[in-house]
C-alpha cells in the first residue's frame, strides 16, 4: 500500500475552504460555500443542518463521488495529509472502501439484493487486502457479532429482504467496518429506522468507534442525536459552516444566531404550548441561486443590522477563550447570548369540552391468505386490539408507538376507509364503526379529517393549490357558488398564513412547510371537528416544524377542534398534548395525562421509548435503556403480553406470567392506566427516565 | 413548355424536392424558432428543446405532420393517374405530354412514385395516431379500475389482456378481414363497442368532477352526449350494412370499412399493453397521500382515478403514446403490406411498398421510397420519445 508520512498527531480528514457547485443547465448553482473543518483521530464530527444546507454534499465530496454535474470548484481536502481532490481516480479506489467508508440513510439501498450477505461483506476485504476467502468470511463472522446481530452463521447465510431495516443498517455498518477504516461517514444513518431501534444504532455506533478507534464524520438533522454520539459538531446553513466547535461550548454556549434559533424552535424538556411556546425561524430556507448578499441567514436573523450584515462575504471568526470554536457572524460580540428569548404572549389554554369522539373495545383484524390462489391457511392480522378511549373537545391526544403498532389501521377505521371488526367508535351521538366513508353523511365526513405526513406527497402534483381547498369546499358542500367558494378558500389561506397568490400555484412551487399548511387548510375546510394529524411535522425541517406545530394549536384553540396527533417523536407530544396513548402491536399500553405518561410509573415500553428519543440539551440526563431485538411482526405476535419479548422488566413477574396471558388494563391513577402484569410495588419504585439538572 | 425535356439528373432531382417541400421547410423553422424562444414557458414540451435527440425526433415527427398538411401543394401529380409509358420509368424521367417530370420514377402501373409518397404520408399522420388513441382510451378506462379495485376484477381483466396479447395478431387481422366474418358484420359490432368507450370515458371525467355542481355539468354532460353521440352513431352506422341506425342525411362521417377494421385491430392489438401501463402506474400512485387524502374527504372512486391519478401518470403515458405512435404506423404498414386494411390503390405506404416488393430488382424506387419515408417517420417518433423520457426524468 502506498507508504504515507503522516503523523497521528495531525488530522485523519482537514478539509479547507471547500466550495462545491453543481453547474446545470441554466447555471452554475453553489452548494457548498468556504467550508473548512478538521476532524482529529478518534475524534466523531458531526455535521448538522437542515436539508439542502450542503452537509451530504460535503460528505460525497470527500468521497469524490459528486456525480458529473458537481465538482469541487475551490479549497482542499486533505485526508491524512494527502489532498484527495487531486488524485487519480486508481489511488482513490485504494483509499475509497479501504480507508473511508460511508454509510447511507436507506440501508435497503445499500445491500445487493441478489447477493447473500457473507458474500457482500467477504467482499471488502478481498478486493481491498487481497486476503483469501476463509479468512474473510472469518472476519465477516466476527464483524457481524460486533454489531451485536444475533446468530451470525445465520444472517451471513441469508438475502438482505430477509432481515429487518434495523438488521440491514448493522449489516451495512458490519461492512463498512469490514476493512477497519480509519474514518468513517454517515450519512443519517438513522432517519429511515424506529426510535428504539434507532437508539441501538446509535449505541452501537459510537461503542464500535471507541472500539476501532475510528474517526467519524456523523450527518444529522438532529441535534439531539449529534449530542449523543459526537465530541465536536459543526452547524451548517446554506452552503456555509456557521459555527463550530466542541459539543458543550455549541450547545451551552452558542456564537450564532442561526444556532440559537435552531435551539429555541426545537421542543426541549420545559417548553409549553401555552405558557413557553416554541419559537419559529420566520421566512424559509434560501434557495441555492437565491442566497442574499453577505449573510446566509441575515433575511431570518432577529440580530440584523442592514449595511454591516449585507455588505459582504462574512469570514469564520474565532470565539476567544474556547477551544476551536468558531463563528460565522459579524456581530458576534455585540450580541448578549446569553439574554433569555422574549416570552411571547402565552396564549390562554384551551377550554377542553365535552366527548367528541368515544371508542370503545375496537377491533380490526385482517384475514391474510397465503397460497396463490388465495388458497391456504388463512391468517388473521391484528392490526387494533380492543381499543378503548374518549377524545374531549378542544382536547390534544397524542398517539405514540413505533411502526406496526396499528396507528396507521387505527386512523384508517376511524376516517371510514376500513370498517372495524368488533367494538364502538361514537362521534358525538351517532354510531359510525360500521359505516364506510361511502355511507357517511357528508357532515360526518367533513367533521373527521386528516393531515398527512409526508408534505411531498400530501397534495396531487397536478391541480393548483387554490383548486385542491375549492375541491374540498365543493366536497363538503360550503359556499353556493363558486364566488362563494374562492372567497372562503382565499379565507382558508389567510387562516395557515400563507399569502393569497399562493392560489394559482402548482405545488411543485412550494416548499415541504407551505404544503403542509395547505394540507392543513384542506382538512379544515368543511370545519372538522376531529383532526387525525399523522406525523404531521416530522418530515419537515426542524426550523420549519415549530411554525407548523404553532399553526395546528393556534387553529385547534379557534376552532375547539379535536386533535388525534400520530407521533413517534416524544419530544413534540410532550409539548404540544393534553393525553398521550402509548400503542404497541395493535394494543394500547398506556393511556394518560401528559405528565403522568411522562413520569413515573411508566409501562416498561414507554420508560424504552423515552429512553431512546434523543434530546438535544446537555442538561438532561437519561437512564440507559437498550431495547434488544426487533419488533415482532403482527402476523406473528408473541403469546402473552406483545411486548414481553423485549421487556427488561419480564423477571419482575412471577410464573411466567407474561407469556401466557395478556395483561389486563390496570388504572394507576384517576385518568391512567397501564396494561402490565408488573406488581404494584414495582411500579412505585420506578425511577424517572429524564432527568433535567439545575442550570 | 417545351415538348420534349430531358431527364433530370440526381442534384437536379434533389434540389426540385427540396424546393417542392418549401412550405413543409418554412412551417418547421416556424416551430423551432418559436417553441426555442419560449421553451422555459412550455413545461414538458419546452424541455423537449433542450435534448438534441429529442430534437431531432421532433424535426423528423413535424416534417411529415407538416407535409401531411400541405400535401396539395407539394404533389406535382394526381396519385391516381396512370401514365402506360411511365411504368418502372427511372427518377427524373420526364412525362411524355411534357407537363413535368416523375421526380422519384413511376411504379408498375406507372403513377407518380413521389406523389404518391407525399399523399402516403396524410394518409399514415391521419389514421396512426388517431388509432393509437382510441387504443389509449380504452386501455385507460379499463386499467385505472383494475388497477384502483384490484381484487378479481383486475385478476379478470389481466387475464384477457394477456390472451388477446397471446393471440397471433396477423391471424386476428386475417379473421377480421374474412368476407364472411364482415359479412356478420363482426368489426362493426366490436367497432361499436371500442367506439362508446371513448365516450363513457369523456362522461364520467366530467361527471366525477362536477356532480357537486349538478346545473353545470347537466350541461357540459348534455353538450357531450349530443355532439359526442352523434359523431359516435355516425361513426359506427354505415348505410346498408349490419349496423345501419342513423339515416342518411345526419349521417356525416362516412367510415369505409375497411379503416374501421384497420382502427379496430390497431385497437386490439395495442390496447391490452396500454392497459398493463396503466395498471402498473395506478398501482404505484394510488398509494400516495394525496389519494387517501381525496378518500378521506369522501371523493368518489372515479374522481380518483381520472383526476387525482390519471394526470399524475401523464409523463410515462406521453411517451409510451409517442412510442406507440410508431408501432401503430408500422402495424399499418405490415396491414398494408398483407393487403389488409386499406384499398389496394391507396397511396398509403404499406401498400406501395406491397405493391413496390415484386419489382425490387429491376425497379427498387417504388418500395424504397415510401420504406425510407416510414422508416424516418417511426424513428423521429422513437427519438422523441426518448428525448421526452429523459427530459421528463430530470427537474
Amino acid at each position: 500500500m502506498t507508504a504515507t508520512n503522516w503523523d497521528p498527531s495531525q488530522p485523519i480528514l482537514e478539509i479547507d475552504h471547500l466550495s462545491i457547485s453543481f453547474f446545470t443547465r441554466l447555471r452554475e448553482i453553489p452548494a457548498v460555500m468556504d467550508f473548512s473543518c478538521k476532524v482529529m483521530p478518534g475524534e466523531a464530527m458531526g455535521l448538522v443542518g437542515e436539508s439542502g444546507c450542503g452537509k451530504s454534499t460535503v460528505a460525497l465530496a470527500v468521497m469524490r463521488d459528486l456525480g458529473k454535474n458537481g465538482r469541487i470548484v475551490g479549497g482542499t481536502i486533505k485526508f491524512k495529509g494527502r489532498d484527495l481532490t487531486t488524485m487519480s481516480d486508481e489511488e482513490l479506489r485504494h483509499i475509497r472502501g479501504k480507508e473511508i467508508a460511508m454509510i447511507y440513510q436507506e440501508p435497503m439501498a445499500s445491500l445487493n439484493p441478489a447477493m447473500k450477505i457473507g458474500k457482500q461483506l467477504m467482499e471488502v476485504p478481498m478486493i481491498h487486502e487481497g486476503i483469501s476467502a476463509e479468512e474473510a468470511r472469518k472476519r465477516a463472522l466476527e464483524v457481524v457479532r460486533d454489531v451485536r446481530l444475533p446468530d451470525p452463521e445465520r444472517i451471513v447465510n441469508a438475502f438482505p429482504h430477509q432481515l429487518s431495516g434495523g438488521q440491514q443498517q448493522r449489516i451495512v455498518i458490519a461492512m463498512a467496518l469490514m476493512s477497519k477504516p480509519s474514518l468513517l461517514i454517515l450519512d443519517e444513518p438513522t432517519t429511515a429506522l424506529d426510535v428504539t431501534v434507532e437508539a441501538a444504532v446509535v449505541d452501537l455506533v459510537k461503542d464500535l468507534g471507541k472500539k476501532y478507534g475510528t474517526s467519524m464524520l456523523f450527518i444529522s438533522h438532529n441535534l439531539g442525536l449529534v449530542l449523543e454520539v459526537c465530541n465536536r459538531l459543526c452547524v451548517m446553513y446554506s452552503g456555509e459552516a456557521v459555527e463550530t466547535g466542541s459539543i458543550v461550548d455549541v450547545f451551552n454556549k452558542m456564537q450564532h444566531p442561526y444556532t440559537q434559533a435552531l435551539f429555541r424552535s426545537i421542543p426541549l424538556p420545559g417548553a409549553d404550548k401555552n405558557a413557553r411556546p416554541l419559537v419559529a425561524i420566520p421566512g424559509n430556507f434560501p434557495l441555492p441561486h437565491e442566497r442574499p448578499k453577505g449573510c446566509n441567514f441575515g433575511p431570518r436573523c432577529s440580530y440584523f443590522q442592514s449595511g454591516l450584515c449585507d455588505a459582504g462575504d462574512i469570514p469564520m471568526v474565532p470565539i476567544a477563550g474556547d477551544e476551536r470554536h468558531e463563528s460565522r457572524c459579524r456581530r458576534v460580540d455585540e450580541i448578549d447570548w446569553t439574554a433569555k428569548p422574549k416570552v411571547k404572549q402565552g396564549a390562554a389554554r384551551g377550554e377542553i369540552g365535552k366527548v367528541v369522539l368515544k371508542m370503545e373495545d375496537v377491533k380490526k383484524y385482517y384475514e391474510v391468505s397465503s397460497g396463490m390462489f388465495g388458497g391456504g391457511l388463512k391468517k388473521v392480522v391484528k392490526a387494533n386490539e380492543t381499543l378503548s378511549f374518549e377524545a374531549h373537545e378542544g382536547e390534544t391526544l397524542a398517539i405514540v408507538g413505533e411502526s406496526g403498532c396499528g396507528k396507521s389501521t387505527f386512523a384508517k377505521v376511524l376516517m371510514g376507509l376500513e370498517t372495524a371488526t368488533d367494538g364502538k367508535i361514537m362521534l358525538y351521538d351517532r354510531d359510525i364503526q360500521n359505516t364506510p366513508i361511502e355511507k357517511r353523511t357528508t357532515e360526518t365526513v367533513s367533521g373527521v379529517q386528516m393531515v398527512f405526513q409526508n408534505p411531498f406527497d400530501t397534495l396531487n402534483p397536478s391541480m393548483t393549490v387554490g383548486r385542491q381547498i375549492i375541491r374540498a369546499l365543493e366536497i363538503f358542500g360550503e359556499g353556493a357558488n363558486d364566488a362563494e367558494r374562492t372567497a372562503r378558500m382565499l379565507e382558508l389561506l389567510d387562516l395557515v398564513k400563507l399569502p393569497r397568490s399562493f392560489a394559482d400555484r402548482m405545488p411543485r412551487q412550494l416548499s415541504g412547510g407551505q404544503k403542509q399548511r395547505v394540507g392543513i387548510a384542506r382538512a379544515f375546510a368543511g370545519g372538522a371537528k376531529v383532526v387525525v394529524a399523522d406525523e404531521p411535522v416530522s418530515a419537515l425541517d426542524v426550523s420549519v416544524q415549530a411554525a407548523v406545530t404553532d399553526l395546528l394549536m393556534e387553529i385547534q384553540r379557534k376552532n375547539k377542534t379535536t386533535l388525534l396527533f400520530i407521533s413517534h417523536d416524544l419530544s413534540i407530544v410532550r409539548y404540544l398534548s393534553d393525553r398521550v396513548m402509548v400503542m404497541y402491536l395493535g394494543h394500547v399500553v398506556e393511556i394518560g395525562t401528559t405528565d403522568q405518561v411522562f413520569s413515573p410509573p411508566y409501562h416498561p415500553y414507554t420508560e424504552a421509548l423515552l429512553s431512546a428519543v434523543p434530546i438535544a440539551d446537555t442538561h438532561v440526563t437519561k437512564r440507559h435503556i437498550v431495547l434488544e431485538g426487533e419488533i415482532p411482526s403482527a402476523m406473528n405476535p408473541p403469546p402473552g403480553c406483545p411486548f414481553q419479548t423485549r421487556c427488561h422488566w419480564k423477571s419482575k413477574v412471577a410464573g411466567g406470567l407474561c407469556e401466557k396471558e395478556v395483561p389486563p388494563m390496570r388504572k394507576i391513577a384517576s385518568g391512567h392506566e397501564i396494561k402490565c402484569h408488573l406488581p404494584d410495588a414495582e411500579f412505585a419504585n420506578m425511577e424517572p427516565v429524564i432527568a433535567i439538572a439545575a442550570e | 413548355m417545351e415538348t420534349a425535356m430531358e431527364p433530370l439528373a440526381w442534384g437536379a432531382i434533389l434540389a426540385t424536392i427540396l424546393r417542392l417541400f418549401l412550405p413543409v421547410w418554412i412551417a418547421l423553422i416556424a416551430t423551432f424558432a418559436l417553441s426555442i424562444t419560449f421553451k422555459r414557458r412550455l413545461g414538458l414540451y419546452g424541455k423537449l428543446f433542450d435534448s438534441t435527440v429529442g430534437m431531432i425526433g421532433f424535426a423528423f415527427v413535424m416534417f411529415w405532420v407538416f407535409t401531411a398538411l400541405f400535401a396539395p401543394l407539394i404533389e406535382t401529380r394526381d396519385v391516381l393517374s396512370q401514365i402506360a409509358q411511365m411504368k418502372n420509368a427511372l427518377p427524373g424521367t420526364p412525362v411524355p405530354d411534357g407537363s413535368g417530370h416523375y421526380l422519384l420514377g413511376g411504379d408498375n402501373l406507372g403513377r407518380d412514385v413521389f406523389s404518391r409518397m407525399v399523399a402516403g404520408s396524410r394518409i399514415v399522420i391521419q389514421i396512426a395516431p388517431m388509432a393509437t388513441m382510441f387504443a389509449f382510451m380504452v386501455g385507460v378506462t379499463l386499467g385505472l379500475p383494475a388497477g384502483y379495485y384490484g381484487g378479481l376484477f383486475d385478476t379478470g381483466l389481466s387475464f384477457l389482456a394477456n390472451l388477446v396479447l397471446a393471440f397471433p395478431v396477423i391471424l386476428l387481422f386475417y379473421l377480421l378481414v374474412t368476407p364472411e366474418i364482415v359479412e356478420t358484420g363482426l368489426p362493426q359490432y366490436l367497432a361499436v363497442v371500442l367506439f362508446v368507450l371513448p365516450l363513457l370515458f369523456l362522461v364520467l371525467l366530467v361527471n366525477s368532477r362536477y356532480y357537486v355542481t349538478p346545473g353545470f355539468r347537466n350541461m357540459v354532460i348534455a353538450v357531450i352526449l349530443v355532439l359526442g353521440g352523434w359523431a359516435y352513431l355516425s361513426l359506427v352506422s354505415e348505410a346498408d350494412t349490419k349496423v345501419s341506425v342513423l339515416p342518411q342525411a345526419l349521417d356525416f362521417i362516412h367510415m369505409p370499412a375497411n379503416i374501421l377494421i384497420v382502427f379496430v385491430s390497431v385497437v386490439f392489438v395495442n390496447a391490452p399493453t396500454v392497459f398493463r401501463i396503466v395498471r402498473g402506474l395506478v398501482l404505484d400512485i394510488k398509494t400516495r397521500d394525496y389519494v387517501s387524502a381525496a378518500q378521506t374527504r369522501g371523493e368518489r372512486p372515479w374522481y380518483i382515478m381520472l383526476w387525482e391519478i390519471l394526470p399524475n401518470a401523464r409523463g410515462p403515458l406521453i411517451v409510451d403514446f409517442c412510442l406507440r405512435i410508431g408501432y401503430t404506423t408500422i402495424l399499418l404498414g405490415t396491414l398494408g403490406f398483407f393487403g389488409l386494411g386499406l384499398s389496394p390503390e391507396s397511396p398509403d405506404w404499406g401498400s406501395t411498398i406491397n405493391a413496390g416488393r415484386k419489382l425490387l430488382t429491376i425497379a427498387p424506387w417504388p418500395a424504397l421510397v415510401p420504406a425510407i419515408a416510414l422508416m424516418s417517420l417511426v424513428l423521429g417518433l422513437n427519438l422523441l420519445a426518448d428525448g421526452l423520457r429523459e427530459e421528463s426524468l430530470k427537474d
